[in-house]
């Protein structure tokens, strides 16, 4: 059976880019480091979910998180993918995404799984680095 | 050490994580307000700033003495507790006065605190 995020992992992990970020010395330092930035400076919208003020702040941090998130994922496809904290790191996304469909009349409950969920998904994303 | 080898170690740095992004998180909010960016007032945010302080403080303390020596060994760590002394001790003075130098200057410092912090691992022997 075809696996789509399997052939993703395969083919990143055949490109330069993928030698070049997990053979520099600085590289994956430096993302990662603004990787948790990123958690520092956005970390405390997800307080305020129901503020409409706060929704273009908390799109720029969740884009610099998915970039480089993805660059992450780019210096170690293969070992990500089998990893299981990776995983229930993603389903764990999918899950908020899926929170943030909520109508608002469901807005308190949405607040609450989304901080519960965001706090799951941190969790999981040490683990990723141990195994 | 025995508590590095352990799945408790990386749930306490998760948890320091968890800190993280409330505490520095909505001082962040606190200061791009106070710099004029479109963003609500936060002041009933103080609870989750001091929850915030409160978790990373406790779990760091866990983390360091898990193999003081080896913090202790890591030029990176030296760094970070330093800029941690300087950021407290103008939160809780200097930062209190409102003024917009003081929230660059909080935001500059504890950009600075978290990104030693991150470099602990890159030094790590």
């Amino acid at each position: 059976m075809f696996n789509p995020l399997l052939a993703l992992a395969r083919y990143l992990q055949d490109t330069s880019l993928r030698l070049d970020l997990s053979q520099s010395t600085w590289g994956v330092p430096i993302i990662g480091a603004i990787h948790v930035l990123a958690i520092a400076w956005f970390g405390g919208s997800v307080l305020l979910l129901n503020d409409v003020r706060l929704r273009r702040f908390r799109w720029i941090g969740l884009s610099i998180l998915v970039f480089t998130g993805f660059l992450l994922f780019w210096s170690e496809p293969m070992r990500l993918y089998y990893s299981q904290f990776f995983r229930a790191k993603m389903a764990l996304l999918v899950v908020i995404g899926l929170a943030s469909l909520l109508p608002a009349r469901h807005a308190r409950l949405a607040m609450a799984l989304s901080l519960v969920l965001w706090a799951g998904v941190i969790l999981t994303s040490r683990g990723i680095a141990y195994r | 050490m025995a508590l590095e080898n352990s799945w408790i170690f990386p749930v306490v740095e998760s948890i320091h994580v968890i800190g993280l992004a409330a505490f520095v998180g909505t001082i962040v909010l606190e200061d791009l307000h106070t710099l004029g960016f479109a963003i609500p007032e936060t002041r009933n945010l103080k609870m989750w700033t001091h929850a915030g302080l409160a978790t990373m403080l406790l779990t760091g303390a866990v983390m360091f003495f898990s193999d003081a020596a080896r913090y202790l060994h890591n030029p990176a760590f030296h760094v970070k507790i330093t800029l941690l002394v300087v950021a407290l001790a103008a939160h809780f003075t200097l930062h209190r006065r409102g003024t917009r130098f003081a929230a660059v200057l909080s935001l500059a410092l504890w950009t600075c605190v978290v990104l030693a912090a991150r470099a602990i691992i890159d030094f790590d022997v």
